[in-house]
């Protein structure tokens, strides 16, 4: 989605901001995720200049280690103002250690109350629609599961790796690529989750 | 930038663009969630869109 957004129609400013929650990194709090969405949001030189000035002066206090969150989200609140449409883009809730998630949330929440025109693109596993719904009610939903063309087209690149392509017949390799796709189709409709992954996707 | 904190999404992004295969999940651009969304239909209430789904169903790799 972030591709599409950002080969969007040439004529629209906009401006796309990504984060990829990953369990592996410890340090994925809300506060440095929202330190490198801030990070894509500062166009102009001078903006860098003087979030990197308000940095040093939060240092130099006693005690002080730089920006704190909410300088964090007072900055990026400033930085929206001063661009037209801001997409935010947000993968794998679920890899977001709950506490830190929660706080993600609220603080996503804020920012749309006062930028409205923002927009938030979201994905995790289902797990946490709940959260998501408890802070955006209104907000839309769409299910993911892998389509029957989906498959195919997966099927048809895996099958072009083979090194040994002439070992396979046409008819096998056309059932192959008819029967795999219905089957993994039903298996998504019929059956738990815990069977659907053999093909990964992502 | 770094004092904005150790975190940056685009080597992660770079990753996703070249596993990614071409055409698959791109029925979710077709849908009027997305298309609303994207265009910004239905003003604040729908700011937010989420994508939800199992392990392994091509969330990450939506184009």
């Amino acid at each position: 989605m972030i591709d599409d957004l950002c080969d969007g129609p040439l004529e629209e400013d906009r401006k796309v901001a990504m984060f990829y929650c990953d369990y592996n990194q410890q340090e994925q709090t809300a506060i440095n995720i929202m330190g490198a969405i801030l990070k894509q949001l500062l166009v102009r030189e001078e903006e860098v200049e003087g979030v990197r000035k308000e940095f040093q002066k939060a240092k130099e206090k006693v005690g002080g280690r730089g920006l704190r969150l909410p300088d964090i989200v007072r900055i990026l609140k400033q930085a929206l103002t001063t661009l037209p449409r801001v997409f935010i883009c947000i993968d794998a809730l679920d890899e977001c250690l709950h506490e830190h998630l929660l706080e993600l949330l609220e603080l996503l929440k804020d920012i749309l109350r006062e930028s409205p025109k923002t927009r938030i693109f979201l994905t995790g596993r289902p797990q946490v629609e709940a959260e998501v719904k408890g802070y955006f009610a209104t907000g839309v939903t769409v299910p993911i599961s892998p389509k029957t063309h989906d498959v195919k087209i997966y099927l048809e690149k895996e099958l072009e790796k083979d090194p040994e392509r002439g070992a396979m017949s046409d008819d096998l390799r056309a059932d192959i690529l008819r029967i795999i796709p219905e089957k993994i189709s039903e298996m998504c409709v019929e059956a738990p989750p815990i069977l659907t992954p053999r093909i990964t996707l992502d | 930038m770094k004092w904005l904190g150790p975190l940056n999404s685009r080597g992660r992004h770079q990753d996703v663009r070249t596993k990614r295969m071409d055409g698959v999940g791109n029925w979710v651009l077709e849908t009027k969630e997305w298309r609303e969304w994207r265009g910004n239909e239905g003003g604040a209430d729908k700011a937010v869109l989420f994508c939800y789904g199992h392990p392994g169903v091509g969330k990450t790799y939506l184009r």
